[in-house]
């Protein structure tokens, strides 16, 4: 069942060095600053190519003070992008207008430019999301969210998906356990459909650890408010961080509206 | 079906963000009201599981690949509108914890996926129950062909977002789109039928939208501790 993807959980928890400033930073000034570096990167005009370069910089800038080692942030990138990039990669050959010749193919230039840019701020998402993710827990991007004013039931919500994704990963190590100690081997077409009555069990028997989790909760003093550590401060440490950031980016942003 | 960051103009990402954030904001007022304390580990199962299932990807004709959609079993679960919460929460957790879809075509991937596919299919699901006297065989018969439909309305607004983007012709990106989808649908109509009626049969109680003659069980699921 290869995990059911839980197992992709592995490559979502933080890297880098632990203790670097960037990690320290309270996670709502990441999570804006991050958040404006793909925004800039989305809404800059097809074209102007010196705004997600100025965004790459930011990025690389982030990366380098949080120590996240380049292979980590490849290896993770890897995941979506390549499927991105493909996705956008036909655009050259459908699109109108005036073309090159590159040996027997011929492609359309506007549409060359349409993919170099839906890639260039493609790549710039992917890898802020990467780089937030990589220095921020996801349970403080959960509550930088709240203290952003997104609406409790929703972060909730997302708490309780994230804590259960576990209770899943457990539950689909305990069936492989029981399978292979029953010596489920499936080798035919006939293994589909056994496979399909175990995702089934595995959400009934799911939903039953996840009923007792939540009554565990309430037992001990749950009412609807996930805990939380010590409040993070916006301080000048986060202050610089996103000053910085704006420094690298809203200038060219700018430019490059008005151009 | 997850629309990166860039693939949308800003106009197109805007316009879809009002009605997905309406929807979001109504279902999270209708699940404020109407959701009892049991169904909140089936809230948080149900979006780990579409999380988990939408990481499955199986090969499509042609080199491409689909996910499981997960909108109309959820949909079924949940009711149309905790299903749409449901689905939003994964689309974010989805766009924060790996990159998939993007942050700023949030608003549009949850319109396609929660608004279109689990509200779209929830409703149509919800009147036909109402009106027409459904068995079993009938009731999944429908939540088959609303699995199929909220595919493929959701591969249908994905490509005139991306269309009005100019990103690429709508008439070059929507039949790719609607046949590989059309597939993807068929996929996705059995894995429903089949998990549906698997938790009819054990869990009849899990279901919010359900034919009038499967009347609930009462199973004291709290307490009775099944052995797991």
């Amino acid at each position: 069942m290869g995990g059911l993807g839980v197992h992709a959980l592995d490559h979502a928890g933080t890297a880098g060095r632990p203790g670097s400033v960037v990690h320290r930073l309270d996670p709502r000034a990441k999570v804006v600053g991050l958040l404006g570096i793909t925004l800039a990167a989305a809404v800059a005009p097809r074209g102007a190519w010196v705004v997600p370069a100025a965004c790459l910089v930011a990025l690389a800038g982030v990366a380098w003070w949080a120590r996240v080692p380049a292979t980590v942030v490849w290896r993770r990138a890897r995941v979506v992008l390549p499927l991105v990039l493909l996705a956008a990669a036909v655009v050259p050959f459908v699109g109108g207008g005036p073309s090159v010749a590159v040996g027997p193919v011929h492609l359309s230039v506007e549409g060359l430019r349409t993919f170099g840019a839906v890639a260039a701020a493609a790549t710039v998402g992917t890898l802020s999301a990467v780089l937030l993710t990589a220095t921020t827990a996801f349970p403080d991007v959960l509550r930088a969210l709240e203290r952003l004013r997104v609406p409790r039931a929703f972060t909730l919500t997302c708490a309780f998906m994230y804590r259960y994704l576990f209770v899943l990963g457990e539950e689909v190590g305990r069936m492989r356990a029981a399978l292979a100690a029953r010596g489920f081997r499936p080798r035919t077409a006939l293994g589909a459909a056994a496979v399909g009555r175990l995702a089934t069990a595995l959400f009934l028997r799911g939903h039953a650890r996840g009923e007792r989790v939540y009554l565990a909760m309430c037992a001990r003093g749950f009412c609807g408010v996930m805990p939380a550590g010590a409040p993070g401060r916006l301080g000048r440490a986060e202050a610089g961080f996103l000053a910085a950031l704006g420094a690298l980016v809203v200038p060219v942003s700018v430019w490059a509206q008005v151009a | 079906m997850h629309i990166p960051d860039g693939f949308l103009t800003p106009g197109v990402a805007a316009a879809a963000a009002v009605p997905a954030a309406g929807a979001v904001a109504y279902g999270l007022r209708h699940a404020r009201s109407r959701l009892d304390e049991r169904r909140v580990p089936l809230l948080g199962l149900t979006a780990a599981f579409v999380f988990a299932a939408q990481m499955l990807n199986f090969p499509v004709a042609g080199g491409t690949s689909g996910h499981l959609l997960g909108a109309a079993l959820c949909a079924v679960l949940l009711g149309p509108w905790l299903a749409c919460v449901a689905m939003a929460v994964v689309l974010t957790a989805q766009a924060f914890l790996f990159a998939d879809g993007g942050v700023t075509a949030l608003g549009a991937n949850v319109l396609n996926m929660g608004v279109i596919g689990a509200v779209g299919a929830g409703l149509g699901l919800a009147l036909a129950v109402r009106l027409l006297p459904l068995g079993r065989t009938a009731f999944l018969a429908l939540a088959g062909i609303a699995a199929w439909g909220a595919v493929m309305l959701g591969a249908l607004a994905t490509a005139i977002q991306l269309g009005l983007s100019g990103t690429v012709p709508l008439g070059v990106v929507l039949p790719p789109m609607l046949s590989v989808h059309a597939l993807i649908g068929v996929g996705e109509a059995v894995v429903t039928v089949a998990a549906l009626g698997a938790v009819l049969a054990t869990r009849p109680d899990l279901v919010a939208i359900r034919p009038r003659g499967l009347a609930p069980l009462v199973v004291p699921t709290a307490v009775s501790g099944r052995a797991s």
